[in-house]
């Protein structure tokens, strides 16, 4: 960029590359969500049930890592908070259109999962209390990403509306942030 | 647990506003000339600051220095990372460009650990398209003969 006018600014990419090994646990949920099931594992003291799981319960300081404490959730929740994402289109943006993504307290499940993406729905239809379902990506999609233990969205392209009623607010208060 | 382990990355694009001292020195990078400053006791600094150290006057004098010099200090990297200037051993070097009073710190291109000793002369590599960054000067090397 050979030129007559004075430099005035300098570019610089800031970047940070990194490897993340992932852990049992992490790869065991991606196999089995890769296989179509989300689980979760359920503390043996006080009950809650973590998904995805961390093999700990953080409040009890104890493991759940073996088996037993392995527990299915439904593919099938409640949207406890949403936000309706206008993208910018900053440098590397992948989005372009308007869309909405949700917590949501799957049923089975103690916490909610956030970052979801919504889809199927009108985003002024979108709303707390809504019943949703899992739309998985078909099987070929999702092979790859069980040994690097990765998460929901690896397997589950979006959530969409289930013709079902409302969960009322009462049943789940406790999980809006 | 077999598998690769995947690798992530994380970037942005970052644009630093130079200001008059900054950017005259890259200006004169871009046109491959090294530029300092002349402090009031008459000591020549490259790279330039924007205040003298001593007085904390502003304004001082330009001066163009040389494109070869001494090296004052080094160390040797064996083995370089991703992000380093060459992809294969370099050492770096503080190097006191002829006509400064000052080091500059960077590359030098050399075939050895051996190779490199202090006070030893080095010139500049100039990259082969320059745009007004640090990089324009690709490296320094050995001064031939
Ligand atoms: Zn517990």
């Amino acid at each position: 960029m050979a030129g007559s006018e004075p430099v005035s600014f300098m570019q610089q990419m800031v970047s940070l590359e990194y490897k993340l090994r992932a852990s049992p646990v992490a790869v065991d949920f991606a196999r089995r969500l890769c296989a179509g099931t989300i689980t979760g594992h359920a503390c043996p003291e006080c009950g809650l049930v973590y998904t995805p799981p961390s093999g700990f319960c953080s409040i009890c300081v104890v493991p759940t890592n073996t088996r037993e404490h392995e527990v299915e959730i439904a593919d099938r929740g409640t949207v406890t908070a949403f936000t309706i994402v206008n993208p910018i289109q900053y440098r590397g943006q992948k989005e372009r259109e308007v869309y909405a993504v949700a917590s949501i307290l799957l049923d089975g499940a103690s916490g909610t999962i956030g970052q979801q993406r919504l889809g199927d729905v009108d985003l002024d239809r979108v709303r707390m209390g809504m019943r949703v379902e899992a739309v998985w990506l078909p099987e070929e999609k999702r092979k790859d990403s069980a040994a690097m233990g990765a998460g929901l969205a690896s397997a589950i392209h979006h959530w969409r509306p289930v013709d079902e009623p409302d969960t009322p607010l009462e049943e789940f208060a406790e999980h809006i942030i | 647990m077999a598998g690769a382990v995947p690798t992530y990355k994380l970037e942005f694009p970052y644009k630093r506003s130079l200001g008059p001292i900054v950017g005259a020195f890259l200006t004169g990078l871009r046109d491959r000339q090294v530029l300092g400053i002349r402090s009031a006791a008459g000591r020549v600094l490259v790279p330039p600051l924007e205040f003298d150290p001593e007085t904390g006057e502003e304004n001082l004098e330009w001066t163009r220095v040389g494109e070869a010099g001494v090296v004052r200090g080094f160390s040797w990297v064996e083995e370089p990372l991703p992000k380093h200037p060459l992809d294969r051993p370099f050492a770096w070097v503080l190097v006191q460009l002829d006509g400064a009073d000052t080091n500059l710190v960077h590359v030098l291109d050399a075939d050895s650990r051996a190779a490199v000793e202090i006070g030893m002369r080095v010139r500049i590599r100039w990259a082969s398209e320059t745009r007004g960054h640090m990089s324009d000067i690709a490296c320094f090397e050995p001064e031939a003969g």
